[in-house]
């Protein structure tokens, strides 16, 4: 009988944990797709309100932690071409090679250079790449309404296995459609970029936000992506998210 | 002149890819840029009194992808100058043989195949091999104009080129039908340092035999190497010299030695920094030519908005022989290299770039801040150092100190 109110009194403390992860688990279980492709449109506002525009186009093959993605510059002239291959793990960080046509070489993104803004946008190299559940620990922090929407906040801290510039993120899960809302990340407690979801689509049965807003908070800086042409599920190949087809694509 | 066959099929391929414009639709990408660039020379050199030097170059790149796996890429070129380094003349280079750099050259024409995990790519194509950022051993498909040597271009290659793509193995199998040099300095002009005599170009003798190579490169979780191997011929001369008594002058004859390269390469990163290092066996069956190994140890950071790489370049001569020859990758060797890069925000950057020979003989630095203007438009500034003993590589152009000012245009 102790036995059982001593599990059962585990179980009670753990519940929360338990609840969270589940959470962050039907959000991947939502969102899962073969795969993913749109033609994004970046606008950078830096801290004196300068403004620069940029395209890039993303195709996606697999689903968080066992997921492949090329990500191609298409505007402006001057960096039409760099690229950014990001093979993603589900028990450690992605490996990244970034391609430069002026120099006819890919270069590998090492773990430590990932805190680096990704060209001149706010997205730094890891911000590009897909969290999987299993890397982060996770605790249910809390309800709070997000622009009208009841959310869920998460407190997530990376594992072990997962080097990350971040030591903790708050993700806010809307309740209603399990889709993050917002996200923040801290470095040694300080908040240092926040990610703002809006333009709430369902396309081709996911619930996607249209319109994801970065914001380096040290820089006083802004990065606002619209996902255009998004569509999910193509038939993509396996061989072009290759080095190799880093070079001729 | 009667056009050489190499120049009517470039001309022929251009107007192929040209006429079949319309075609193109969505498959079809295109960029390029026109570049204005002026240089100054704050002192004079002995063969070159021209302190000032203006060029434009034009670059057209385009892509076509008619069918799933086909590729082709075409490169296009126009230069001209005010100090005779481009040829006044209206052909359409193929085979950058030209002592001077061409008005008008293809700079690249290729056609891609892929399946699954075979690549074949043939035609004019840049082949890079290596990992380190400065300087690479066994880049050995990469032909370079050193016209002004220490802002160097990378030319192209007819080549053709097969890769397997296996998972985290590549292998990359290289055959190079036609020899293609690197571009020397000019004799009259101020980045060759000559003795008091008259010196006359008296020609080249190109390798009439193909050249052969291949890498595999293996990546591991966090860090990747590879091997390759070169059999061919140096893309750098040694430089034959023969006395003429009538008029007093010493022809020089360009010869390009056999060149056989053992090579490795790998980047390995740590928790702080990556290490990467690179070195070749560079052994030749040619008298005159030496045999050594050139080897290149680095590590870089990114932090921030910096990007810093510092290294040495070492050289191990193996055969020392005595010819004389003309070498800038063995110049910047025995040599602490740094390269740092700092973005101040997305329109503007600063770069710094140095060679320092470790007997102290050579110094070269290069500091550049670069900014964009509005979507279309950047601008460069660079100011180049060069100082050292007459003896020394670097040392010997101590009076070609430069300033220099780019504009670009991108479309």
């Amino acid at each position: 009988m102790s036995k059982l109110l001593a599990a059962c009194l585990l179980a009670a403390l753990a519940a929360p944990a338990q609840d969270a992860r589940r959470i962050v688990e039907e959000v991947q279980r939502r969102s899962r797709a073969v795969s993913e492709r749109y033609e994004g449109s970046l606008r950078v506002t830096n801290a004196r309100g300068k403004v620069s525009e940029k395209r890039w186009r993303y195709d996606r093959l697999g689903s968080h932690g066992a997921s492949k993605a090329v990500l191609r510059f298409t505007a402006p002239a001057e960096v039409k071409g760099v690229a950014l291959l990001i093979l993603n793990h589900p028990e450690r960080s992605s490996d990244q090679w970034m391609w430069t046509p002026a120099l006819e070489r890919e270069r590998r993104i090492a773990l430590q250079d990932r805190r680096t803004r990704f060209f001149g946008t706010d997205f730094s190299f890891e911000d590009l790449e897909e969290r999987d559940v299993a890397q982060y620990d996770y605790r249910l922090d809390g309800e709070e309404a997000l622009d009208g929407a009841a959310c869920w906040r998460l407190e997530a801290r990376p594992r072990q296995a997962k080097i990350s510039q971040y030591d903790r993120s708050l993700l806010w899960v809307r309740q209603d459609h399990y889709v993050f809302w917002r996200i923040e990340n801290y470095r040694r407690g300080v908040l240092v970029r926040r990610v703002t979801y809006r333009d709430l689509e369902k396309v081709q049965g996911i619930w996607t936000a249209r319109t994801i807003e970065m914001a380096d908070l040290r820089e006083n800086s802004r990065t606002v992506l619209r996902l255009e042409q998004l569509a999910y599920n193509l038939p993509l190949k396996d061989e072009a998210f290759t080095l190799q087809a880093l070079r001729v694509e | 002149m009667r056009p050489s066959p190499y120049r009517r099929c470039a001309w022929s391929s251009a107007l192929a890819l040209a006429a079949a414009w319309p075609g193109f639709g969505q498959a079809f990408s295109q960029r390029g840029f026109v570049e204005t660039r002026f240089v100054a020379y704050p002192q004079t050199a002995p063969g070159d009194r021209g302190r000032a030097v203006a060029e434009a170059l034009l670059r057209y790149e385009a892509a076509w992808k008619p069918l799933p796996g086909w590729r082709f890429a075409g490169s296009f070129d126009a230069r001209a100058d005010t100090h005779r380094q481009v040829e006044r003349a209206w052909d359409l280079a193929w085979q950058d043989r030209d002592l001077r750099r061409p008005a008008f050259a293809v700079r690249r024409l290729s056609a891609t195949y892929r399946r699954g995990p075979l690549t074949f790519e043939a035609g004019k194509q840049f082949i890079r091999w290596g990992k380190t950022d400065l300087l690479n051993p066994t880049d050995r498909f990469a032909p370079r104009d050193y016209l002004a040597v220490v802002d160097k271009d990378f030319l192209g290659v007819t080549a053709a080129r097969l890769t397997l793509e296996q998972k985290n193995d590549t292998l990359d199998v290289v055959w190079q039908p036609r020899f293609t040099p690197s571009r020397l300095p000019l004799l009259d002009q101020r980045w060759v340092v000559l003795p008091e005599v008259a010196v006359r170009d008296a020609g080249a003798r190109y390798p009439g035999r193909s050249q052969f190579g291949w890498r595999w490169n293996r990546l591991g979780p966090g860090f990747e190497y590879s091997f390759s191997f070169f059999d061919g011929f140096h893309h750098l001369p040694v430089l034959e010299a023969q006395a003429q008594l009538k008029p007093f002058r010493v022809n020089v004859t360009r010869v390009y030695p056999r060149l056989r390269m053992y090579g490795a390469d790998a980047a390995v990163p740590l928790k702080w920094v990556t290490v990467k290092a690179e070195a070749a066996w560079l052994t030749s069956s040619t008298q005159q030519a030496d045999e050594y190994v050139l080897y290149v140890v680095q590590v870089e950071r990114q932090s921030g908005e910096w990007f810093l790489v510092g290294g040495y370049a070492g050289e191990a001569v193996t055969a020392a022989r005595r010819g004389f020859d003309f070498s800038p990758d063995r110049g910047l060797a025995r040599a602490l290299l740094a390269h740092a890069g700092y973005t101040i925000d997305a329109t503007r950057s600063l770069a710094l770039e140095a060679a320092i020979r470790d007997n102290g003989d050579g110094l070269w630095a290069r500091f550049s801040y670069s900014q964009t203007l509005g979507q279309h438009w950047r601008a460069t500034l660079s100011f180049s150092l060069i100082r050292g003993a007459a003896e020394d590589f670097l040392g010997q152009y101590r009076r070609n100190s430069h300033v220099s000012l780019a504009l670009r245009y991108s479309f």
